[in-house]
């Protein structure tokens, strides 16, 4: 399990990063979210040890990080680049080795996973010569080439058409089922919320949300559609209702508990035909979107 | 077994991390072998050492075949007097160059010697004149001909003169001879124009080298840099290691070719008429060798700290800049110093590169002088991969923008 405590990153008179806690379970994955700027990268580059903290520790299973554990820790920085001008095979083979392991397994596996990623007759091409979208498989096999116990991912996804989504994200479950805690920061909501087992929201520096997607939707306020054969001015006269907004026949609500919203719903059948009642479930951006106003 | 592992509870899937981790005991070794590897494949690399050696063995050829020619005149004469002047002459010759050859043509009178020495026929012609000899020539006379001439005019004179005088050239000659010492030269004779030439060499390998090398090093830190490549290495090894393994790959390639070129000229000059077998060369090479890698050493981990400064390729030009400009004064000013300033400034680390060899090669250094300078630029060498290791960690990850030396020397990690 990985553990941030506390992590801060002061540069100057700005907090890039500011107190952040939140943990990533084995076998669990975390969507990390947060507009530019918000302190993602900060966060990431200091779980990976390669900026110092101002202050505040990374944890791995209860201890702090050491050097050791993070060089077992898979890596996708938040820039792209391999050597440009160097093979594709070649250079995962010397990065996996850096990672301690041995350059024959090192290099079964790298063939194996180009195969999987329909780059097996580029072993040999240089980087440079290829798409940004398959120079970003290879960065994404570097990552999880060396074996790790744990994988930090700085936007996985970006610029991948979704063939190369649907694969990443099979591979990526590959490894939370080995019990390997993966976090990730994506702009792409909807794949986060598709995909991952928790979500932590950064805002400037700090956390402002964070637990699962049922969790973050759980807190977000009670709210029903209601639309009836009639006008709904009269909503607005029903004690312990609020309501959002107001057209014609349709009116957005917020009523107080799940009470007032079933005796709301008998009103309304009193009153005419009910065309529709539903409740309203947030989607991520929009819960996203709330906590970081 | 079975039963064995039912009771065996479920363990997590997940690989340990210190356990699992074999741990990569000298990562600067596979740091080194990339950056080898790297180069040795880099065609503009393989081409660029290659052209040296073609121009290298090139300009011993020409100069083998321009310098180093037998004489071989032919000269027309008048009659026998003059056969006898061109025999004579002959005979000095080739007693310093068993090739040369001079060749007397025979042509009746003074003015059929002209006329054929204007035509080409023969390269020079020798008269007979009231008072001695005449060279006549269509434009300078060749020095060196000039002058075995001249001794078999005067020898042949003076022993006729010797004769007529009733006593021979031997007595008349005695207690004339002058002969030269130099005392600064030592018993073994050492060549000063070819230590120089040899020094020059070396100097401009070292240059070249470092200036090369250094670039390269400079621009793999930016590579890696640029490429954010640096955040996966680092996190993976430390970062002094990847410096070390960058530095260290790059010393072994700059000393793998300096060696190469070295060996290939001296293979070069072994073949022409120069006699390189100076007393001082064995000694010079075998100092130059640890004075070339301490000096490309102790600049080594500044180009890398220079490459870390800037945050892409193109500001290169500028961050190297300073030791660009140190390494253009260092041999602009090695070659040039004299005398007492020149001895002091071949202890001062990497011009010590430069001008001790040249020193030790003429043969003019006490044993404990490379010594001393060795030890000079070795702990010149501690000091400066110290401060480079330092700004190179601290620049290294510092992504935005390009840094000034000045502010890389304050930042905090």
């Amino acid at each position: 399990m990985l553990e941030l405590h506390n992590l801060t990153r002061r540069y100057g008179d700005v907090l890039a990063a500011d107190d952040v806690t939140f943990e990533v379970p084995a076998g669990r994955m975390v969507g990390f979210v947060g507009g530019n700027g918000a302190g993602k990268t900060t966060t990431m580059r200091m779980v990976m040890g390669v900026l110092a903290p101002t202050s505040g520790e990374v944890h791995w299973d209860g201890t702090p990080a050491t050097r050791a554990v993070r060089a077992r820790f898979g890596y996708m920085p938040e820039e792209r680049g391999l050597y440009p001008k160097q093979p594709v095979l070649g250079q995962l083979v010397y990065l996996a080795q850096l990672h301690g392991m041995q350059a024959q397994p090192a290099r079964r596996r790298a063939v194996e996973l180009l195969d999987r990623f329909g780059l097996a007759d580029r072993v040999d091409d240089k980087v440079e010569e290829l798409s940004l979208g398959n120079q970003q498989r290879a960065q994404i096999i570097a990552a999880v080439l060396g074996d790790p116990v744990a994988l930090i991912l700085d936007e996985p996804f970006s610029g991948l058409d979704p063939t190369a989504v649907d694969q990443m994200s099979e591979l990526l479950r590959e490894h939370t089922s080995q019990g390997v805690p993966v976090l990730f920061s994506s702009h792409q909501l909807d794949l986060v919320d598709r995909l991952c087992d928790s979500i932590v929201v950064l805002h400037q520096g700090r956390v402002v949300a964070e637990g699962t997607s049922e969790a973050l939707r759980a807190d977000a306020p009670l709210r029903y559609r209601l639309t009836t054969t009639g006008d709904t001015g009269w909503v607005r006269g029903v004690a312990g209702v609020t309501v959002i907004d107001l057209e014609g026949p349709t009116v957005l609500v917020e009523p107080q508990d799940e009470r007032v919203a079933q005796r709301l719903l008998t009103d309304a059948v009193a009153r005419g035909g009910v065309r529709e009642f539903s409740r309203i479930r947030p989607t991520l951006s929009e819960i996203y979107r709330e906590v970081a106003a | 077994m079975s039963t064995t592992r039912t009771l065996t509870p479920p363990t997590q899937a997940r690989p340990a991390a210190d356990a699992a981790a074999p741990g990569l005991r000298h990562p600067w070794k596979l740091v080194a072998s990339r950056e080898i590897q790297v180069r040795l494949r880099d065609r503009n690399f393989l081409m660029s050492t290659a052209l040296t050696l073609v121009i290298l063995l090139a300009l011993i050829l020409l100069q083998g075949f321009l310098g180093g020619g037998s004489m071989s005149y032919r000269i027309g004469v008048e009659g026998g007097d003059g056969t006898r002047i061109v025999a004579m002459a002959e005979q000095a010759a080739t007693a310093q160059d068993p090739a040369a050859e001079l060749v007397s043509v025979e042509l009746g009178d003074a003015s059929a010697v002209e006329e054929a020495t204007r035509s080409g026929d023969v390269d020079y012609g020798l008269i007979a004149t009231a008072d001695g000899w005449e060279v006549v020539d269509e434009g300078p006379t060749a020095s060196d001909l000039e002058l075995v001439l001249a001794d078999a005019a005067r020898t042949d004179a003076m022993t006729r003169n010797a004769a007529e005088a009733g006593t021979d050239l031997g007595s008349l000659m005695a207690g004339t001879s002058l002969s030269t010492r130099d005392l600064t030269a030592q018993d073994d004779g050492s060549d000063g124009f070819m230590a120089f030439v040899l020094g020059f060499v070396f100097a401009i390998l070292f240059y070249m080298s470092s200036l090369m090398f250094g670039m390269q090093i400079a621009s793999s830190a930016v590579e890696e840099k640029q490429s954010r490549l640096v955040e996966i290495l680092s996190a993976a090894i430390p970062v002094r290691s990847l410096l070390l393994g960058k530095v260290l790959g790059s010393t072994a390639l700059a000393l793998g070719q300096m060696v190469l070129i070295v060996a290939v000229g001296l293979v070069g000059l072994a073949f022409t008429d120069y006699d390189v077998a100076l007393p001082g060369l064995a000694e010079g090479i075998a100092w130059y060798i640890p004075f070339f890698v301490l000096g490309f050493l102790a600049l080594a981990c500044v180009w890398a700290a220079a490459g870390s400064l800037a945050s892409r390729a193109e500001d290169l030009q500028s961050t190297t800049m300073p030791l660009t400009m140190l390494l253009v004064a260092v041999f602009i000013v090695g070659i040039n110093l004299q005398g007492i300033w020149r001895t002091i400034a071949s202890f001062v680390p990497v011009m010590s590169t430069i001008l001790m060899p040249m020193r030790i090669l003429e043969g003019k250094v006490e044993w404990w002088e490379p010594v001393v300078a060795l030890l000079l630029v070795l702990g010149f060498c501690l000091l400066t991969i110290r401060l480079g290791a330092r700004l190179y960690q601290r620049s290294l990850l510092h992504t935005s923008g390009s840094l000034t030396w000045r502010r890389a020397m304050t930042l905090q990690d």
